[in-house]
């Protein structure tokens, strides 16, 4: 598999997660805050290293833990980011904490992007709702080696205004000569100057051309299956688009059965494939 | 060879039970014949004519174990969390599991003991499995839901096992296929013989060449996987019953505000649940594609991923599934399909 395969040590019981500490909580919409985690060892800390694309369990003993994509890029020495949205019982009680409080995590797990093999090229990011975390990494580790790449256009959609995440980002993305990125919103609301439609339709209208370059599309289900088809009609042959899944998780290292995609397991084959991975099977 | 005299079991499950907990299949108490693998107590009566309705995998994985305890406590006004992983130590020992239990340790060995160093290891999984020893009584009989003909070796299976016994009069012609079989035949409660071993039963067939591939072939053919998971129940018996399947959920439990564990129990994935996220999004919402993962993981993905088939032909899904569901009919029809 053409991805970046995760570090973690083995000789460690994989189940049990180190502790850590939120450090910094932050309202991204109504129903998605970021968490900034620090590892409690700082030998811990100071080792950590990761790949755009890979992921984290965290959670609370007693409640739980779930699986998220790393939102932070590799860059970040000091904090690691989860962005979570509030949908179930162990997010919930994720969502009520505070900076101070403790949370036990496993991390990185999973391979992430094949960043290396992409020098040179252009990249297309195609982000949708939540699904922009782990592209939030991915854009910012390819900002830190911008002139690696070719050209970077990202379509970022979301509902409406206010679902849109990382403002603070947004902002710069915008503002920044080097890429070019459209925020889109599904429908027209006061306020929203951008553009307006879901991001396969914004993508279709824009028609970036497939030459040389490299597409990847994360977001809810119904998102990735227009933007793919979308991308496989302007061209985008099936190894040079990525995606990065997300199940239903537990144990995170391949062992507990219900993340699979046909053979391949999101936990530890993915979250990142390329469609050429994934067969008739996605 | 050795042989082992009927009247010398007793004291071969005494003498293992000084150093491990043995499990034999024993008559489920208030029940006319059910039967089950479980902790011998001396004096306890075997039960070997009759099949266990689950397979010797409790040993391994068991269905419900703690993976860690978690306690919560204050130091300098602030919650601090500690965490103990738990590692069993435990020894035992199993007495009379069928080729097709030990098979099913074999082939889950190989994701779990991780053979490849491909993955991350399982810990408890690897002390619970390193401190067990198999006792493994041949099969000279079948009935009509015993497949295991249907793979190479049958009957005549030792993956998994560290001493075989054949049935012969009077007693157990011994074979060791382990060095932890040899030292037990060792044992002064064997003695040598020259016997031959006895004829292993030969069970129906199902022919399993090229099912992988046909599974992939049609993967897409949602109509074929509603009509062969028709009559599924979801219930999950054929999972918990099987020597092979493994998944497991991960849940916490607390003792009280400040104590608890992190647990883990078998799963099955014909539940609806096992795939259930919390968005209401579901990849596998019906039987049908609960069934073709079933199905395609035995004997495709676990194949293509492992190496070993995910299924020992020991027909525990075929005798117990409440909807008269057989596993052969399916096999048999994806081939014709």
């Amino acid at each position: 598999m053409n991805t970046v395969p995760r570090k973690g040590t083995k000789a460690k019981e994989p189940f049990v997660p180190e502790l850590a500490r939120l450090i910094d909580v932050i309202e991204e919409t109504p129903g998605v805050r970021s968490f900034r985690v620090v590892f409690e060892d700082v030998a811990v800390m100071s080792a950590f290293s990761f790949a755009p694309g890979q992921i984290g369990l965290m959670g609370i003993p007693g409640v739980g833990e779930s699986t998220f994509a790393i939102s932070s890029p590799p860059s970040r020495r000091d904090y690691i980011q989860f962005s979570v949205m509030k949908t179930g019982f162990v997010t919930s009680a994720i969502h009520e904490l505070e900076a101070g409080d403790a949370v036990a995590v496993r991390a990185p797990l999973g391979c992430g992007f094949p960043v290396d093999s992409w020098k040179g090229k252009n990249i297309l990011i195609a982000g949708g709702g939540i699904g922009m975390a782990p592209l939030r990494s991915l854009l910012l580790h390819l900002l830190d080696r911008r002139d690696e790449f070719g050209g970077i256009r990202v379509f970022y959609g979301a509902r409406t205004p206010a679902d849109l995440c990382f403002a603070g980002d947004r902002a710069e993305w915008e503002r920044r000569q080097d890429i070019d990125f459209i925020a889109t919103v599904d429908r027209r609301q006061p306020g929203w100057s951008g553009r307006t439609g879901v991001v396969p339709d914004v993508l279709e209208s824009e028609r970036p051309p497939a030459q040389d370059t490299v597409a990847v599309a994360c977001g809810p289900p119904v998102m990735i299956r227009y933007t793919l088809a979308a991308l496989k009609r302007l061209g985008f042959s099936e190894d040079r688009v990525y995606t990065t899944l997300e199940r239903k998780m537990k144990c995170g290292i391949g062992l507990c059965g219900r993340c699979n995609v046909g053979s391949k397991y999101v936990c530890t084959d993915g979250p990142v494939f390329s469609l050429a991975d994934l067969g008739n099977e996605i | 060879m050795r042989f082992l005299r009927e009247e010398n079991i007793p004291l071969l499950l005494h003498r293992l039970s000084e150093s491990a907990t043995v499990w034999a299949p024993q008559v489920v108490r208030d029940t006319v014949n059910t039967v089950l693998f479980s902790p011998w107590l001396e004096g306890a009566e075997v039960e070997t004519g009759l099949y266990s309705m689950l397979s010797a995998k409790e040993l391994v994985l068991p269905a419900t174990e703690r993976l860690f305890s978690y306690r919560y406590s204050q130091a300098g006004g602030r919650e601090k969390i500690e965490i103990n992983a738990d590692a069993p130590q435990e020894q035992a020992a199993i007495f009379a599991a069928r080729a097709c239990d030990a098979k099913g340790l074999a082939v889950m060995d190989a994701l779990f003991l991780d053979r490849s160093g491909a993955s991350y290891n399982d810990g408890q999984y690897r002390a619970r499995r390193s401190g067990l020893t198999v006792i493994t009584l041949a099969c000279t009989t079948c009935d009509s839901a015993c497949f295991c003909s249907s793979f190479e070796k049958g009957a005549a299976e030792t993956a998994g096992s560290d001493i075989i016994l054949y049935p012969a009069t009077g007693g157990y012609l011994a074979e060791a296929v382990s060095k932890r079989g040899e030292e037990l035949a060792a044992l002064d409660l064997f003695r040598d013989s020259s016997l031959e071993k006895p004829e292993l039963a030969r069970t129906a067939k199902v022919e399993l060449a090229g099912l992988g591939q046909r599974l992939f072939d049609i993967y897409d053919d949602l109509d074929f996987w509603r009509r062969t998971a028709e009559g599924c129940l979801s219930c999950g018996y054929c999972s918990y019953a099987c020597p092979a399947c493994h998944c497991f959920n991960i849940f916490d439990e607390a003792e009280s505000d400040r104590t608890g564990g992190r647990f883990r129990c078998w799963d099955a994935c014909m539940f609806y649940a096992y795939t259930q996220e919390s968005s209401g999004n579901n990849p596998r919402p019906e039987p049908a594609h609960r069934y073709r993962n079933r199905l395609a993981h035995k004997f495709s993905y676990y194949p293509l991923n492992r190496g070993e088939i995910l299924c020992t032909g020991c027909g525990r899904c075929i005798r117990g599934c409440p909807a008269g569901l057989d596993l052969r009919d399916a096999i048999r029809a994806v081939r014709a399909r």
